[in-house]
């Protein structure tokens, strides 16, 4: 059985349509509406610039609509329709008009550059070079690098544990009730693609110390330099490794 | 050997391998919960389960100790002491409808979270015989309590649950739910305890259905003082009829509109003439938007244990003028050197306290003031209510760094039945008002002292940067553009239809 040029039409575009929805749906992953909204505007104009190409097929796309208004065997349906089509455009203008007021986006780089050079602690660090003085224990005595660890964890549950939480996932007990909320360490998104040097950055330094394309005020994020020590936040950042189980990202060596 | 002894040897054999895996079956793989336990649940509870974590010091409501085997989320009758193990996996667990709700996934309103993407099937088993095995708890002897002769929550039911609450639950819950009792309550580890504000049902640990709070009721919570509503022995022993009653009843109070959701923005709503100086009427043409409130726990004297968990605001304008309502509910109203105040507070009693912070101008949108008071850089106006009256207005560049700010700010609180209401009243900076008629939005923070827990200076609770939003209505309604949508196709259709039948009259 041949399927109807208007059939085929509203089949591939509904297919389409489903196709980039699935992703929200089904991983609860979704695809941001406007890029949704370009990718079916493409759709559209590509499957009737195809379906139009000769005039036959035009034709055939288009005569089920015009028989429609024009055959007066089909005035019930028409009727049905010339009802149906306006009450749906009403719907969607309400549904477009009727969002509410949506707070400025936030175009912060959740991740910026650090800065080249780090005051802290009395001396100035050089980012690009800056490794975890506490790092070589691990190969080197395992014993001593479990200890840091273990400090490290101790250090992680008096005082970060608040907001990013037991699991290490950014929802601790308070964390709701900052804006935006704290960034997890589980998972592979943040401290698996920084470098040990990066995180302690943004932990001495905190939200007032990110560079303006990060937003420093969009973070709740204290500056600890005043509240632990130099090696205390190296022990934490070994710690956040260890227990999530991921790796700083190397440095790429070039010049060595 | 004979043939005799074969037998004999196989039937033992396979008995002792019968009960051995009987054993390990029924209390689990021991050493191997320890190893969960050890990765993930010594920071709070500690390493030999006595709760005395690193963290807990920390925490409110402390961690459990588990060497005592109290445990205070259980389905078991008030005479038995070991909790079912679903008892134990929902403990750990968490309670999963949580999860599509903004807020906790564990015991609700504790740093417990809900471990069930962390600890699979076989090591909850195995966690839950290591947690037996340091109270020696065995099997539980009694089977958990019926929870099926449900009495469903009818107006009657609600009814007759709120003459019973009246009796025996508002001394210690309020006459209104929202836990300002007339009792200062201890737990059994000393720590101080505030009974639950009902009409936030989700900050209930363990469930806020009318089943859980049936549980709660008839079984108690072990350790609290809040008892067993089944124990015959208790002048306050319910029956079972009444207890759903009362747990209908607690359910019906909930209190919508006071739970914190995604929304960030505070939408004010313009009047004409002069904004209100009290709650009333007037208000019901805005809505309210909740934030949750986290402890100051960043600068200068920290809060570990506070009372307050959310905060519910919303904002009147007019050419001239903004107005702020907003309310929180707090057990108690804070009057230094008043006796039953006293006798119910922490310690040594304080003013109750609200404050809402603004940039003290505006930037780009990436250019907030940090919100913990500002900095030198990037000032923020502070406005500050007390309940002994005095009002403040704040420009703070930083902690450290707090002088007299320019506003004009006026307000004026009520305490009624456990609910603080303040209305804040001040003019409109000129960069909000000249934003409003095309619609603006300012950044704001609030902040809360409750007095009687000791909350002073830097000691409070707070929220992150929100905004409220001012629009001065040009906008077209919604209603106005669905019928022009209609109005236009329908005119569409009608053309095309018009020039069809002129095409086929030809």
């Amino acid at each position: 059985m041949r399927i109807p040029k208007l059939a085929q039409f509203i089949i591939i575009v509904a297919v389409l349509y489903a196709l980039l929805k699935a992703p929200g749906v089904f991983l609860g992953k979704p695809i941001p509406e406007s890029l949704i909204f370009m990718y079916m505007v493409l759709v559209v104009a590509t499957v009737l610039l195809v379906m139009t190409s000769t005039d036959e097929s035009a034709e055939e796309l288009f005569s089920p609509i015009r028989a429609l208004v024009q055959d007066p065997k089909k005035a019930f349906a028409r009727n049905i329709v010339f009802v149906i089509a306006p009450l749906v455009a009403g719907y969607i203008a309400y549904g477009l008009s009727s969002k509410g007021m949506e707070p400025p986006a936030e175009l912060r780089s959740i991740h910026p550059a650090p800065l080249s050079k780090m005051a802290a602690y009395g001396k100035r660090f050089d980012m690009a070079t800056l490794e975890n003085p506490l790092r070589a224990t691990e190969t080197e005595d395992k014993e001593i690098f479990n200890a840091y660890v273990a400090e490290g964890a101790g250090i992680y549950f008096k005082n970060c544990f608040f907001c990013h939480g037991g699991k290490l996932d950014g929802r601790g007990h308070y964390a709701h009730a900052l804006t935006p909320r704290p960034l997890p360490f589980k998972g592979r998104d943040t401290i698996a693609q920084l470098s040990e040097s990066y995180v302690f950055w943004r932990v001495v330094k905190g939200g007032p110390g990110l560079p303006s394309e990060g937003g420093p005020a969009d973070s709740s994020m204290p500056a600890w330099e005043d509240k632990l020590t130099e090696e205390e936040v190296w022990k934490v950042v070994l710690f956040l490794y260890d227990f999530t189980g991921n790796r700083p990202r190397e440095r790429a060596r070039e010049g060595k | 050997m004979t043939y005799r002894g074969w037998i004999i040897g196989g039937a033992f054999s396979l008995v002792t391998s019968i009960l051995l895996s009987a054993t390990a079956l029924a209390f689990g793989d021991v050493g191997r919960g320890k190893a969960v336990y050890e990765k993930h649940c010594q920071y709070c509870h500690g390493r030999d389960g006595a709760g005395d974590g690193p963290a807990a010091g920390f925490l409110n409501p402390p961690p459990r100790d588990f060497t005592l085997g109290t445990y205070k989320w259980k389905t078991t009758p008030f005479d038995e002491m070991t909790p079912s193990d679903d008892d134990f996996v929902r403990m750990i667990n968490g309670w999963a409808s949580h999860n599509a709700v903004p807020g906790w996934d564990g015991l609700n309103d504790t740093s417990m979270p809900g471990w069930s993407d962390v600890i699979g099937d076989n090591d909850i088993k195995a966690v839950i015989a290591y947690l037996k095995n340091l109270s020696g708890l065995e099997a539980p002897v009694k089977p958990p309590i019926d929870m099926k002769a449900k009495v469903a929550p009818s107006k009657e039911s609600i009814e007759r649950g709120k003459k019973i609450f009246a009796d025996v639950c508002s001394e210690c819950h309020g006459d209104e739910g929202r836990g300002d009792g007339r009792k200062k309550l201890k737990d059994d580890w000393g720590a101080r305890t505030w009974p639950r504000d009902l009409t936030k049902p989700w900050t209930f640990r363990a469930g806020s259905a009318p089943v859980d709070i049936y549980a709660r009721v008839t079984v108690g919570i072990p350790g609290t003082q809040m008892p067993s509503f089944a124990d015959p022995q208790s002048k306050k022993a319910l029956s079972d009829e009444a207890r759903w009653d009362v747990a209908n009843y607690a359910a019906s109070l909930v209190a919508p509109y006071k739970k914190p959701g995604e929304g960030t923005v505070i939408k004010a709503v313009k009047v004409e003439g002069a904004l209100p100086d009290a709650p009333g009427a007037q208000w019901n043409r805005a809505a309210f938007e909740s934030f949750y409130l986290a402890p100051q726990m960043i600068e200068g004297e920290r809060l570990f244990t506070p009372t307050l968990n959310s905060v519910s605001v919303k904002a009147l304008f007019n050419d001239t003028e903004i107005a702020f309502l907003v309310e929180w509910d707090d057990p108690t109203e804070s009057v230094p050197g008043d006796e039953s105040v006293m006798a119910l507070s922490a310690g040594e009693v304080f003013l109750d306290k609200a404050a809402i912070e603004f940039p003290a101008s505006l930037g780009r949108a990436d250019e907030r003031p940090y919100f913990g008071m500002g900095s030198d850089a990037r000032p923020v106006d502070i406005w500050l209510w007390q309940n002994d009256g005095a009002v403040r207005s704040i420009r703070a560049r930083g902690t450290a760094s707090v002088e007299d700010g320019p506003d004009k700010v006026r307000a004026k609180g009520a305490y009624e039945k456990g609910a603080w209401r303040v209305v804040f009243k001040g003019a409109l900076k000129r960069e909000w008002k000249d934003g409003a008629s095309e619609g603006i939005f300012v950044p704001v923070a609030f902040g809360l002292w409750d007095g009687s827990n000791g909350d002073k200076g830097a000691k409070h609770t707070m929220t992150g940067w929100n905004y409220f939003a001012l629009n001065e209505g040009g906008g077209v309604s919604p209603y106005i553009w669905a019928i022009g949508a209609v109005v236009v196709v329908f005119i569409l259709e009608l053309l095309w239809f018009r020039g069809a039948r002129r095409g086929r009259d030809r």
